[in-house]
């Protein structure tokens, strides 16, 4: 499969992405009154009830956690909810794919470029949190656009891959909502990456070092919270899960696109 | 040479599962059986012709004959089961006027929205704007939501970006039917106007007055053959001869 043309003609669209993002963002802030609010009241709430349960109650030993959190959540709030919502996004969007002839990607690609929109905003709020809590941006965060890139890439594998496998398996989009669930528990979030260390067996530190989002979440982890920038190796790993993520979830649309039409 | 357009014994055939399965649960219980359970319907089989540039031609057939599923190939959105399929030239990837409109959006949102999608850019888009809300006669209700506009409304803005956009290939589908006489007529001028500057058009219709007129050859379906092409005058005769005397048509499949 010639994989040349397709991404060239994804990328002809790309002012469709912008549109569609624009679509989006309308059409979600209409006739609300508090409007782009709520996209930086979202994770702020998350962060309060997070911090209340597991440093308040149950007292994770981690400094300064409310900046740790957002500093893995932002991240991984990316990945998740750009996945689940592009999983619907070509059965949301059936009816242009049925009278448009235009790269079906660009449905999936615009809820994760959508989602981004959502996170950079919500980087504003972090920003004026950490410096309150004595953690204000320093160099490091230069390296925070690299690690967006490299969320959003890992996040538009999965849209591409979820978003066509609903189509032939409506299933998909019950089970991506436990999936994720369980995965968020997986991925150090709420505690530190050095919690893994403490775990009993040593097969089990391996097993969840597996997780391809880690890397991911470090880059932004590293630069924020522990104000330094990230090792190369975790940088490597972040990239080749990302390439890896979209590479695979393009390869399986591109395999279901022509197809999808008859599964509506 | 652009503006082309070949079929070459060109077939589409849906795949109608008898027992629809959605769900992984289903598929696994029936252990895949649904897969080999499939019944075949060729919603247009051996369909060959060749549309030279510059030429307008009309597409008339009963409901369900096979006409959309032409446009669809055409555009590019399905893939034909079989034959070949030669597209020189920019064809508009819609077979629907004002079909990428979203009822949210205002007028103009829903301009460059449906530009877009028909492969321009934005900056192409906003030289045409006041061209084209000029010729809807919109511009008072430019920036209401499209979801309140009257169906003829609806119809004049879809028709304007259409007539606007200049693809090599122009389809039109049943537009001229929804706005008032006024409008016909002077869409009907604009696509004359198009026709002269050398644009191939296809024009899908249930008016065959106006099919007549403004295009010099007609095709027409019955139950998904290609049963007459040539000057309109005899079309428009077979297809009220096959109107009268064959079975009423089927039940339409699925588009």
């Amino acid at each position: 499969m010639n994989i040349a043309r397709p991404v060239l003609q994804v990328y002809d669209f790309r002012e469709l992405i912008l549109l569609l993002v624009g679509r989006d963002l309308k059409v979600r802030y209409k006739r609300s009154i508090l409007g782009m609010f709520w996209t930086l009241l979202n994770p702020l709430l998350q962060m309060a009830v997070y911090t209340l349960v597991f440093s308040t109650i149950m007292k994770v030993g981690v400094p300064g956690f409310p900046v740790f959190l957002m500093a893995g959540l932002l991240p991984w709030t990316l990945v998740s909810v750009a996945t689940i919502g592009a999983s619907v996004s070509l059965i949301n969007n059936q009816g242009l794919i049925r009278k448009v002839a235009v790269p079906q990607a660009v449905y999936p690609l615009a809820v994760v470029a959508s989602k981004l929109v959502d996170m950079v905003l919500s980087l504003a709020p972090l920003v004026v949190l950490a410096a309150l809590l004595g953690r204000p941006p320093g160099l490091p965060w230069v390296f925070l656009p690299v690690a967006l890139l490299i969320a959003t890439v890992f996040s538009a594998g999965l849209a591409l891959l979820f978003s066509t496998l609903t189509v032939f398996f409506r299933d998909v989009r019950h089970l991506i909502d436990i999936l994720f669930q369980v995965w968020f528990y997986l991925t150090p979030v709420l505690y530190p990456v050095s919690y893994l260390e403490k775990l009993p067996y040593p097969w089990m530190k391996s097993l969840l070092m597996l997780n391809p989002v880690v890397y991911v979440v470090q880059c932004f982890q590293a630069p924020i919270y522990e104000g330094r920038f990230p090792e190369a190796r975790m940088v490597l790993l972040a990239s080749l899960s990302a390439a890896g993520s979209l590479v695979l979830g393009f390869l399986v649309f591109l395999r279901g696109e022509k197809r999808h039409i008859h599964y509506f | 040479m652009p503006g082309h357009l070949r079929f070459e014994n060109v077939g589409m055939c849906f795949r109608m599962y008898r027992e629809k399965v959605n769900t992984l649960k289903e598929a696994v219980l029936g252990r895949f059986r649904h897969l080999k359970h499939v019944d075949e319907f060729w919603a247009m089989r051996d369909v060959s012709f060749e549309v030279k540039p510059g030429e307008s031609v009309g597409l008339i057939g009963h409901n369900g004959s096979g006409k959309s599923t032409l446009l669809k190939i055409a555009a590019g959105i399905l893939t034909a089961t079989e034959g070949a399929v030669h597209v020189e030239g920019r064809i508009s990837p819609m077979i629907e006027l004002a079909a990428g409109f979203d009822p949210d959006l205002s007028g103009r949102d829903n301009v460059f929205l449906n530009g877009v999608l028909m492969g321009h850019t934005r900056r192409e888009m906003e030289a045409k704007f006041d061209h084209i809300v000029d010729f809807a006669e919109l511009r008072e209700f430019i920036d209401v939501p499209v979801k309140n506009y009257s169906s003829g409304m609806y119809a004049r803005l879809g028709f304007a970006i259409a007539a606007d956009v200049e693809p090599e290939i122009l389809m039109i589908d049943e537009v001229l039917a929804v706005g008032d006489e006024r409008f016909q007529q002077k869409c009907q001028e604009r696509i004359r106007a198009i026709k002269e500057a050398g644009c191939t058009i296809f024009f899908v219709s249930h008016s065959l007055n106006t099919v007549a007129e403004l295009c010099e050859r007609v095709l027409v379906m019955d139950h998904g053959k290609l049963v007459f092409d040539g000057p309109p005058q005899p079309a428009i005769d077979r297809y009220r001869e096959l109107q009268g005397l064959s079975r009423p048509p089927p039940v339409r499949g699925p588009s």
